[in-house]
Parts: structure tokens; C-alpha cells; sequence
């Protein structure tokens, strides 16, 4: 049963990991609740912004959703299915419509296996086409990537750090997926690259009628690419909104906290924000 | 604004198409790998003495004239001459050719050995550290256990246990107590592969266990593998020789470099060649073996491979 | 006179592919009491510089090929070992940007901050430890003398940056080198951090160079900015000019590629993406290094010879034989960032 308007709805996620300790035997002593109930929902079309520091759960929420962790409670229905209940067949299948994009340009890609292979890989898994179509898709993909398809044979070692987040990007393409988590995937690279992947996204979701959660760190990343924004902090979802009125807006004390501290491109702005920072310092240490 | 265009801006300098967005750097791993290895100078000679051992053993019996099961004892104890270059045992066979066959059995008896330990290995490291958890908890507990089974001791018994000796039982008797490193190392490497990036991508894209074991965790472990082949021979070269030499291995008259020194361990004081030559020729082989291994671990390691 | 002068300054790595020229005549100055910034991107040799100033380059297969390293009056790079070791911590001293690795951790913070004042000052072991609870109090770590004497994995990423710059503090060095010191940490623990080593610099009347990928780091905590690409210095100005009006085209690309916290039809919108990449340092071509990827590229002057350093107005220093106020129909320019 489909519910028109919501591609994916997150309901009282938990994940927690357990703390073992112990010599021969391992005793669970505590957790550590990395993702502690958070709900949301996204649009299809649309960018759901996730923004946090490290630790707030944000990357755990990606691969709770994708299935690749298994949450310890709560739902996530993607197009009215329930993703948790679902058997390992059903899930492989469901696969196919969301797929994800990671941050680390060296360890995303086997260092063993061809551009090509790895493109390719997908297709293989679900045994979509022939060689020689398989062939012709990947070309398609690494072309609308801006990778040139002319190196299909080559390592992934061979490349630069944007050039394999570009491969990367189409595996991610290459089943045609309907949801694309995207985590961080912009953070290992300099800022001219960065500009180039964070426009080759924005021109894939139209083209292709992409949805994203996009996962960062960075608060002007995430602010120009998200149409909503979802602030994490230590698992909990503290603030949701429309980018414009959160960062505008902001409610929540931490998501103030954490719009004041990013640093911004203007040294006016930054010498009163030191200077305000200065005065809130000496006032708490004069004692309240 | 299209695809084209995009593609275009962002991969284009300006006036350049086609050629733009190619490597950085051209290099292949396995060339990188032997370039770095050639270095180790050695590791060189180390390799080329091991590969001309192993062409002595495959071709000086083929080419030799003479017959090395033939007992003439006219010729008994000869010291080395033009006419047998190691001289001859005290049944007057020709040593050069008996050498060269019992390199053979010994050689075939390491690789086998080795080759039983490396799949035993990978196939229980493997499983621990892919499955993780509980699992690979209480296979890991087991191999400690394990670990204090001495090896040679066990290696006779499985021989005893058997029934027969020849160079198929050998190899079973010689990897039964000695595959544990091999699957620890093997465990280890998969245990830390399964963290990267692209196992997690080969899972949502919905690859089966099996494919990612296969295609993404065994292959990344090829170079720990390679390491650990030279690794083990040696133990499994010197654990034939001596169990040949203390008559519970190949016995005679099958040649092998531990029966030989056997036989000649009698004639010792009158004529030490007879012993000297397989003794000199195992250790050959377990030195060069070691050697090869520390130049391939330099070679293969990853730390000293990125810029 | 400057209290470090760096003058044409020539590091190169001599490697089996060829000799990488990683800086390739980097001159700048450092006041006392001032902040540096420099910034750019990976590969543009701001590190390898920073490194050569302490003459922690790795020799083989570094080298400083030539130019001059002059702090206080002397020359650095003409220093032996020995004496560049007196130097390290007591007169200069860095922080590194992974507080991870930085920090040994088999040994107590308590350890590694005395075994450093001990190595420059002979002081008994109590009057060290003394010192460095002092220290830990001025960097803000709480209850410190309890926590003198624990590991540094009992210690958040931010409080191990504070005890990196607790150490590089207890000789009282006249110069700190930062190099990416906020990087690895969080967006509020870097304010934090970045404050801290502001106050700490005015208190002890240090200089420091700061050394940085990120706009903003630099835009908040340097007096004067370098930007780096492919070795070399391609514009030195003061912070306020240089963000008020960018000159060399690279350095108005990069303020480009920044996405915008605030403004108009940012979601929508698409960012200045520089075309390529640098070049390889390997052989560079004698012409513009940036040349390939810059938009006002065209005549002869900018694949033919390469663009000196020269002083477009006062203290605004640009490499480029087409900055922003010399291009038609630059009289009329807004002034404002991009």
C-alpha cells in the first residue's frame, strides 16, 4: 500500500550497540545508542539534508535504512513497504531502488577489480542484460558521469580522488535506483573537486528524478544541496525543517550552536563572532 | 542545461575533449609489487637460486646418462669427479641424478604439504573472519587449542595411523599440525578487509555472501597467500627431511633428500659427501624459501605502496 | 626585521618518476606577533613548506634545493641537525592536524609534555610536572592536574589538540606552525580551538603561521593570507583585502567553489567549478601553472613565461598576468567577495 507523496518514512529508529566486556566470556555491561528514535520522511525528488558531527548517528541512520546494519527497533517503509520484515530475497530485490554513495574515494572501490567490473558489478548481481549489454550500460553510466568511458580497463588506483567518487557514483547509477543515500560523499575532496561532484549530483537528480539523503558534516555542503535539513545530535533528531528556515530560523540550541561555530568565507563576520564569543567566554568566567 | 553540457564542464579544459579525465597515474600492482621486489637484491638471488634448484631437480635426471637406481659397487663412495659432479653413495649410484630425484619428491612432498595448509587454512580463516561474531569467537578459541599439538610428533602418527608411507600420505601427515597461522593470517586479513567500503557496496547492491567472499574478500588476500606459501615451505621441506632421515618417511630406495642423508649417515666418517650434498641441498632451498618470503612481504606490503 | 623570512624558498622530492618540485620559490614573511595564513588545496605544498621551515622534510628523497629560511637572524636551512633539534620546540615549535597520531599512546600527556620542557630546560622532574599542569590550565583542559597522568585515548579529539598545543607552548616558543589544526575536528570544538590559540598568541606575544585548506579557518583566524597552488605563491595580501578583492583567478575560484551558508536560490543553483586539475609537479612547463584551468588564459604571457610576484597595490602581492583589476572592464568592480 503506497502512500502518494512519501518515498521513504523512518519511524522511531533505534540502533544501539552493545559494549561487551569480559576475559573468556563476554558480558553485554552497556550500549551505546547510536541512533536513539528518530522519524522523518522524504519526498520523492526532493533532498533531505542530514547534518551532525561525528557521533550524532547520521551515517548509522544511512545504513539502517539501506538494511546494511540492522536497526534494533523501528520502522523504515520505502514506498509503503516495510524494509525491516522483509525476507533476504525480497530485500536483494528491493535493493535494486536504493543504493548508496560513500565518502571515501579509496576504500569504496575493490583495488582488485576494473572500473568496468565495478561499474558493472550491479548488473552482474542481478543479472540484468548481456555481456555486451552490460557493456553498453557502462559506458552509458561512467559518460553521465563525466568519467571517460574510455578507461573501463583501467585500476581505480590509477585515479584521482574525484575521478573515483565519480565511479562510484555510477555504480550507484547503474540499477537505477529511486533513493540514493549519499554519505559524506564530498569530504575527502578538495574544494574545486568538491564543486564539480556536488554539481554532477544536482544535475543527476534531475536528470534521472533522483532522491537523496544527503549526509554531511559540512554545513554549506549540505545547505546547498538540501531542500529540507534534519539536525543529529548524540542519535537524536533535534531540528527539522526547510533549509532556508532552519538555517535562517533555527530552533533547536545545539542547531544555534552549530550554525555559530561554522567558520564562513568573511573576516568581518568572523572578528564579531570572535568578539562575541570572547564577551560570552569572559562572562561565564566572571562567574554568573 | 543537459548531460552533454555537464559532462563537458566539469570533466573539459578548456579545448580538450576526449583525452581529459584520463589516469593520473599508470601503474600496475603486480609490476609496482616486482619493482619493489628487484630491489631486495637478496631476495634476486635467493629467487634465481630456488628456480635453478627447481629446474636441476626437473632436468638433471632426464639429461643424466646415468641409471639412479643402479647398484654397482665398484663405484661405491666416489668423492665428486667429472664423471658424477656429487660423487657417488656407498651402493655406487650417482648422487648428481639421485639428488635431482629426490629434490623432486622432496620439492613435490613442500608444495603439497603447503598447498593442503593453505586450503585448510583459507577455507577455516576465511569462514571465522567472514562470519564474525560468536562464530568466529569459538573457531579462534579451538585453534589455540590447537596450537599446542606438537607438530612432528603428530605428523608420525598420522603417518602410523594410515598405514602407508609415500609422498600423498606425506603431504597429509605434514599440513594435519600446521595449517593454524595460515588461518589466523587469513582471519586477520578478512577480518580487516570486511571494514572497507566496498564490501559494504557489494551488500547494498545486494551481492550474495558468496560472491562477496569469493570476489572481493579472497582475491585482496592473494598477496598475504603468496607470503604465506614461502612461509611454510620450509617447515614442511625440513619436517620431511627429518622424519625421512629418522627412517619413519620415504624410505629407500625412493630417493629424497631426508632417506639420502640417511644412507649416508653411516659412511659419514669415510665419506661425508654422501650426507653433505642432500644436507647442503635442503637447506639451500629452506634459505632461499626464506628469503623469497621477506622479499615479497616488503614487496606486497601496502603500507609502502601509496605516495 | 621579520621575525622569520622565507625567501625563495625551493623544496624538491627526488623521486624514480622524476623530481617533484613540491615548493618551487616560496617567499614570504612572518611579523612578530602576527598570524599567516596559508591556504590551498592538496598538492599545492603549503605542508612541505611549513615542514621545511622546521627541517622535518624527509631527507632522501627531500631537499631543500635552495633559497633561505631566516628566523630571528639566522639561517635555518644552512643548520645542522643538531642545532635545528634546539631549535624545534624552544624557539619554533608545530602542531600537527590528526590529534590521533600526533600523540604518543603508551605514554601519559604528563610524560610527554616534561619529557619536551626537559629536553630545552634542565629542571628537575617536579618543576617540570608543575609546568605542565600550568599549561594544561591555560589550554583549558579541566581538573588538570588529574588528568596529567592519563593515556591519551582518555581524551576527546578536541582535548588532545589542547594538549598538542599544550606542548608546543612549554618551551615558549616565539613562533607556532599549525598545519590543518582544526581539520580532523568538529565544527564546535574547532571554535573552541581556534579561540584558544588566538588568546594564547596574544598572551605570549607569538607569532604563528596557520596552515589551512579552508576558507573560513583563515577568513577568522589569519592577519595576512598566502594562497598556494602547485608550489608557488599566486597572491599574498592582507585577510580584509584579500577576501574584499581577490586578484588572482585561481583565488577567485576557489571563493568560488564555496558553498554559501546564506543567500539566494542556493538549492538551486550550481557552484564554480574549476575545470582539471594541477599540474603535475613532476617537469611543470615554464608557463602559468594555473594557466590550463584559468578562464582569463589566452596570449602568449601565460603559456610562454611564467607570471612573477609582483606588488599590484600595497601589500597585496598577485602571480598573475590577468588579476581582477587589470582585466577590461575591471574599473567598475563591485568589490565584494564572490
Amino acid at each position: 500500500m503506497s502512500q502518494d507523496g512519501v518515498l521513504l518514512e523512518v519511524k522511531n529508529l533505534h540502533k544501539h550497540f552493545p559494549i561487551r566486556e569480559g576475559l573468556l566470556i563476554e558480558r553485554k555491561v552497556g550500549e551505546v545508542k547510536a541512533v536513539d528514535g528518530v522519524s522523518f520522511e522524504i519526498a520523492p525528488g526532493e533532498t533531505l539534508g542530514l547534518v551532525g558531527e561525528s557521533g550524532s548517528g547520521k551515517s548509522t541512520i544511512g545504513y539502517c535504512i539501506l538494511q546494511l546494519i540492522k536497526p534494533t527497533s523501528g520502522s523504515v517503509r520505502f514506498e509503503g513497504t516495510e524494509l525491516t520484515d522483509l525476507g533476504r530475497e525480497e530485500l536483494r530485490r528491493m535493493r535494486r531502488e536504493m543504493q548508496i554513495v560513500f565518502q571515501d574515494p579509496y576504500s569504496s572501490l575493490d583495488p582488485r577489480m576494473t572500473v568496468g567490473d565495478i561499474v558493472g558489478e550491479p548488473l552482474i548481481v542481478h543479472g540484468i542484460g548481456t555481456k555486451a549489454d552490460r557493456k553498453i550500460r557502462i559506458r552509458e553510466l561512467l559518460d553521465v558521469v563525466g568519467f571517460n568511458p574510455s578507461f573501463t580497463n583501467r585500476y581505480p588506483h590509477e585515479f584521482s580522488g574525484g575521478q573515483r567518487q565519480r565511479i562510484g557514483i555510477a555504480r550507484a547509477l547503474a540499477l537505477s535506483p529511486k533513493l540514493i543515500v549519499c554519505d559524506e560523499p564530498v569530504s575527502a575532496l578538495d574544494v574545486s573537486i568538491q564543486a564539480q561532484i556536488l554539481n554532477l549530483l544536482k544535475d543527476l537528480q534531475r536528470d534521472f528524478e533522483l532522491t537523496y539523503l544527503f549526509i554531511a558534516h559540512d554545513l554549506a555542503v549540505v545547505r546547498s544541496m538540501s531542500d529540507r535539513i534534519a539536525v543529529m545530535n548524540r542519535g537524536q533528531l533535534v531540528e527539522i525543517g526547510l533549509a532556508e528556515q532552519v538555517y535562517t530560523n533555527p530552533q533547536d540550541d545545539y542547531t544555534k550552536a552549530l550554525l555559530s561555530a561554522v567558520p564562513i568565507p568573511d573576516p568581518r563576520a568572523m572578528k564579531e563572532r570572535k568578539a562575541a564569543r570572547r564577551k560570552l567566554r569572559h562572562a561565564l568566567a566572571e562567574g554568573v | 542545461m543537459t548531460i552533454t553540457d555537464a559532462r563537458e564542464a566539469l570533466t573539459a579544459e578548456p579545448g580538450a575533449s576526449p583525452a581529459s579525465g584520463a589516469p593520473i597515474r599508470q601503474s600496475n600492482l603486480w609490476r609496482d609489487a616486482w619493482r619493489r621486489y628487484v630491489r631486495n637484491k637478496a631476495a634476486v638471488v635467493a629467487g634465481t637460486v630456488f628456480v635453478v634448484v627447481l629446474l636441476y631437480c626437473l632436468i638433471a635426471p632426464i639429461a643424466s646418462p646415468h641409471d639412479p637406481d643402479a647398484v654397482n659397487f665398484a663405484l661405491s663412495s666416489q668423492t665428486p669427479s667429472l664423471e658424477h659432479p656429487f660423487g657417488t653413495d656407498k651402493f655406487g649410484r650417482d648422487l648428481f641424478t639421485r639428488t635431482a630425484l629426490g629434490g623432486r619428491v622432496s620439492i613435490l612432498i613442500g608444495f603439497g604439504a603447503t598447498i593442503a595448509i593453505l586450503f585448510i587454512g583459507v577455507v577455516y580463516g576465511a569462514i571465522s573472519g567472514f562470519v564474525g561474531g560468536r562464530i568466529d569467537n569459538g573457531l579462534m578459541r579451538f585453534l589455540d587449542a590447537l596450537y599446542g599439538l606438537p607438530y612432528l610428533p603428530f605428523a608420525i602418527i598420522t603417518l602410523a595411523i594410515i598405514g602407508r608411507t609415500n609422498t600423498w600420505t606425506m603431504m597429509i601427515a605434514l599440513s594435519i599440525a600446521s595449517w593454524f597461522t595460515t588461518a589466523r593470517i587469513v582471519r586477520g586479513q578478512v577480518l580487516t578487509l570486511k571494514e572497507n567500503d566496498y564490501v559494504r557496496a557489494a551488500k547494498a547492491v545486494g551481492a550474495r555472501w558468496y560472491r562477496i567472499l569469493g570476489r572481493h574478500l579472497l582475491p585482496n588476500t592473494l598477496g598475504v597467500l603468496i607470503i604465506a606459501i614461502f612461509l611454510e615451505l620450509p617447515g614442511v621441506i625440513l619436517g620431511e627431511a627429518f622424519l625421512s632421515f629418522i627412517g619413519l618417511g620415504i624410505s629407500p630406495p625412493d630417493p629424497s633428500w631426508g632417506a639420502m642423508a640417511q644412507e649416508g649417515r653411516t659412511v659419514f666418517r669415510s665419506h661425508p659427501t654422501a650426507i653433505i650434498v642432500p644436507s647442503i641441498a635442503i637447506a639451500t632451498l629452506v634459505l632461499c624459501a626464506n628469503f623469497v618470503a621477506d622479499g615479497l612481504r616488503d614487496a606486497l606490503d601496502p603500507r609502502t605502496r601509496e605516495s | 626585521m621579520a621575525l622569520l623570512e622565507v625567501n625563495d624558498l625551493r623544496t624538491h622530492f627526488f623521486t624514480r618518476e622524476g623530481t617533484v618540485r613540491a615548493v618551487d620559490g616560496v617567499s614570504f614573511a612572518v611579523e612578530k606577533g602576527r598570524t599567516l595564513g596559508i591556504v590551498g588545496e592538496s598538492g599545492c605544498g603549503k605542508s612541505v613548506t611549513a615542514l621545511s621551515i622546521m627541517g622535518l622534510i624527509p631527507k632522501p628523497p627531500a631537499k631543500i634545493v635552495s633559497g633561505s629560511v631566516v628566523y630571528d637572524g639566522q639561517n635555518l636551512t644552512s643548520l645542522s641537525e643538531r642545532k635545528l633539534e634546539d631549535l624545534r620546540g624552544r624557539k619554533i615549535a608545530m602542531i600537527f592536524q590528526d590529534p590521533m597520531t600526533s600523540l604518543n599512546p603508551t605514554l601519559t600527556i604528563g610524560t610527554q609534555i616534561t619529557e619536551t620542557i626537559r629536553r630545552h630546560y634542565d629542571v628537575p622532574k617536579s618543576q617540570a610536572r608543575k609546568k605542565a599542569i600550568e599549561l594544561l590550565e591555560e589550554v583549558r583542559i579541566p581538573r588538570a592536574s588529574e588528568r596529567l597522568d592519563d593515556y591519551p585515548h582518555r581524551f576527546s579529539g578536541g582535548m588532545r589538540q589542547r594538549v598538542m598545543i599544550a606542548i608546543a607552548l612549554s618551551c615558549d616558543p616565539k613562533l607556532l606552525i599549525a598545519d590543518e589544526p582544526t581539520t580532523a575536528l568538529d565544527v564546535t570544538v574547532q571554535a573552541s580551538v581556534l579561540d584558544l590559540l588566538d588568546d594564547l598568541r596574544t598572551e605570549h606575544d607569538m607569532a604563528m603561521i596557520i596552515i589551512t585548506h579552508d576558507m573560513g579557518v583563515v577568513a577568522e583566524a589569519a592577519d595576512d593570507i598566502i594562497v598556494m597552488y602547485a608550489g608557488q605563491v599566486v597572491e599574498h595580501a592582507s585577510t580584509l583585502d584579500l577576501f574584499d578583492r581577490p586578484e588572482h583567478p585561481y583565488t577567485e575560484a576557489l571563493l568560488g567553489a564555496l558553498p554559501q551558508i546564506e543567500g539566494e536560490g542556493i538549492r538551486e543553483g550550481r557552484l564554480t567549478a574549476i575545470p582539471g586539475r594541477p599540474p603535475d609537479l613532476i617537469d611543470p612547463p615554464q608557463a602559468c601553472r594555473f594557466g590550463p584551468r584559468c578562464p582569463y588564459a589566452g596570449d602568449d604571457s601565460c603559456t610562454q613565461q611564467q607570471p612573477e610576484l609582483r606588488e599590484l597595490r600595497k601589500g597585496h602581492w598577485v602571480r598573475s598576468a590577468h588579476p581582477a583589476s587589470e582585466r577590461v572592464g575591471a574599473a567598475r568592480r563591485e568589490g565584494a567577495p564572490a
